[in-house]
């Protein structure tokens, strides 16, 4: 029988995080003067052990035991080889994933959790804050603060609040305190309640309500904590990397592509910076971060020569395109927007270290749903989109004929998402909204074009 | 404003759940468009024409250009926002 999942024992769980900052060069943050932002700006809202790490430039840092020991709860994680998955497609290709939905919230998140409440305890910090959007990263940091004895306090946008009522039950479970934002209990959250009273809320204004909770502790025990983005954050999740490359060791096998989903970068980092490590040092491997990407549908828009880009300097191609005028400059010219990744994932997309890559929602939602029937787990939708892109390369070693070797980031299960899956399967999840009178105005940006033929090869 | 696109619905990626176009066009600072509405929305309908129309061409042109911060900087003014708020 073929061996499925590769474990490591937990005294093989990995000693040390894997700084990437030793090994690119960033551009600082300014503040509002112009100069570097220094630590002591960001100290009323960390504790000083934790900016000590976003700003170190070590290679190496090392784990301490009491952060090991509650990580130890679920790591190190399987890895797990796509057996199912890859019969399905018949593909030629390895696929192996890492399982970080094996956690108590069910996430990578608590990779970093757990050692940010730890660094938090160890400074003398009472009570955390936070705000969360759909809710994985609060429950994750209430569960962390529950192995230290923490306070936890989070902010919930009002509308995820009151559509995932499931992720305020982990958190209080885990003793935290979950709040619907805007809330009275902050300035912030009091204006926005006296504008509108019925206002859904959003991430600025929790994320408002998180800092002030912390920042106004006259006690000083209160701290901030953020669970993405950050340099610290993306350190603490290289944990996952870390061990995927022991785990593929033991079984002599190493990577062509790396894939993982990058909405801040925090899972993406977890898993590919070990890698670029390794590709820094001279190995040849492709690394994909994948973000959702909004391109014209296929079904819907007409068939037409047109420009592949806004300003209309490539040639005419044939396309399904509802039309260049329809994209404005300069959004969409990458495919990808970095804004609100983290820096260092920015940096090495920039470089050219790393490619980016966009799938859309449904064939995110159809991947995950390919998953969910061969492999089992339902996976959290953000998840859906490396799959989306671990499926296009499995089918492009098939074409290929190359056997390739393709890990991914398993990040979540979705199993608190599933209104997302409903509407996927009653085929909602896209609203496409172009009217009749709407299609015609956008096609006749293609009247003066020429009209493509519809060859068929076969 | 017209509010014909407001219910449209899509998955908002930051939130991770369903919302309406009312919600994007409303959730960001002040009361605006979040800044991630033309992504989000362009494929569904001309989103950047609707703006255009019903924005005043200064706020169109801060969506327009709007560029998050680096998140540290955001961080350093959200404490000394709260600082005030709370002096």
């Amino acid at each position: 029988m073929e061996v499925r999942k590769v474990f490591l024992t937990e005294d093989e769980i990995p000693r040390q995080w894997y700084n990437i900052l030793a090994d690119i060069k960033m551009n600082p943050p300014l503040g509002p003067d112009g100069k570097p932002i220094g630590p002591d700006s960001l100290a009323p809202v960390f504790p000083m052990n934790l900016i000590e790490q976003e700003v170190s430039s070590e290679r190496w840092i090392d784990i301490p035991e009491e952060v090991l020991k509650v990580l130890n709860i679920w790591r190190p994680t399987p890895l797990v080889r796509a057996l199912s998955l890859e019969k399905y497609l018949d593909t030629p290709a390895r696929i192996y994933f890492k399982n970080e939905g094996v956690s108590p919230p069910g996430s990578h998140k608590p990779n970093t959790a757990v050692p940010q409440a730890y660094y938090n305890k160890v400074f003398g910090i009472e009570k955390m804050t936070t705000e969360t959007g759909a809710g994985q990263w609060g429950s994750a940091l209430a569960f962390a603060c529950s192995q230290f004895g923490i306070e936890c306090k989070v902010f919930m946008v009002r509308v995820s609040f009151d559509q995932k009522p499931y992720r305020k039950s982990m958190m209080e479970v885990w003793g935290g305190k979950c709040i619907p934002s805007p809330s009275p209990e902050t300035k912030a959250g009091r204006d926005a309640l006296e504008k509108d009273p019925d206002t859904p809320g959003s991430l600025g204004i929790a994320i408002s309500e998180a800092i002030e909770a912390a920042v106004t502790d006259e006690t000083g025990k209160t701290r901030y904590s953020l669970g993405s983005v950050l340099n610290h954050v993306m350190l603490h999740q290289t944990i996952i990397g870390l061990e995927a490359k022991k785990q593929l060791e033991k079984i002599g096998e190493y990577p062509d592509v790396v894939i993982a989903c990058a909405g801040g970068g925090s899972n993406f980092a977890g898993l590919a910076f070990p890698f670029v490590h390794d590709k820094i040092n001279g190995k040849d491997l492709e690394i994909y971060p994948v973000e959702p990407a909004a391109c014209p549908t296929m079904t819907k828009a007409p068939f037409v020569y047109d420009h592949g880009d806004t300003a209309r300097y490539t040639p005419l191609l044939p396309m399904y395109s509802l039309g260049h005028a329809f994209v404005p400059p300069p959004f969409h010219a990458g495919g990808l927007r970095y804004h609100g990744m983290s820096p260092t994932v920015s940096q090495l997309v920039t470089e050219g270290i790393v490619e980016a890559k966009a799938v859309t929602q449904l064939d995110a939602y159809a991947a995950g749903v390919d998953f969910a029937k061969t492999e089992g787990f339902i996976s959290a939708p953000e998840t859906n989109h490396a799959l989306a892109s671990v499926i296009e390369e499995a089918k492009k070693a098939k074409e290929e004929a190359k056997e390739k070797v393709i890990l991914f980031n398993w990040s979540g299960h979705g199993l608190i998402d599933l209104m997302a899956y409903d509407k996927y399967s009653a085929g909602e999840l896209y609203n496409f909204v172009l009217t009749d009178e709407e299609m015609l105005e956008s096609e006749k940006v293609f009247e003066d074009y020429p009209k493509p033929q519809l060859i068929k090869s076969r | 404003m017209d509010e014909s696109k407001d219910h449209l619905e899509r998955r908002c990626p930051r939130l991770g759940g369903p919302v309406s176009f009312r919600y994007c066009r409303t959730s960001g600072d002040d009361v605006s468009a979040c800044w991630k509405i033309f992504d989000c929305w362009w494929e569904g309908f001309d989103v950047v024409g609707y703006l255009k129309k019903h924005l005043p061409e200064d706020k169109f042109n801060m969506l327009v250009n709007a560029k998050p911060k680096p998140k540290t900087v955001s961080l350093v003014e959200l404490i000394e926002q709260a600082k005030k708020r709370a002096s």
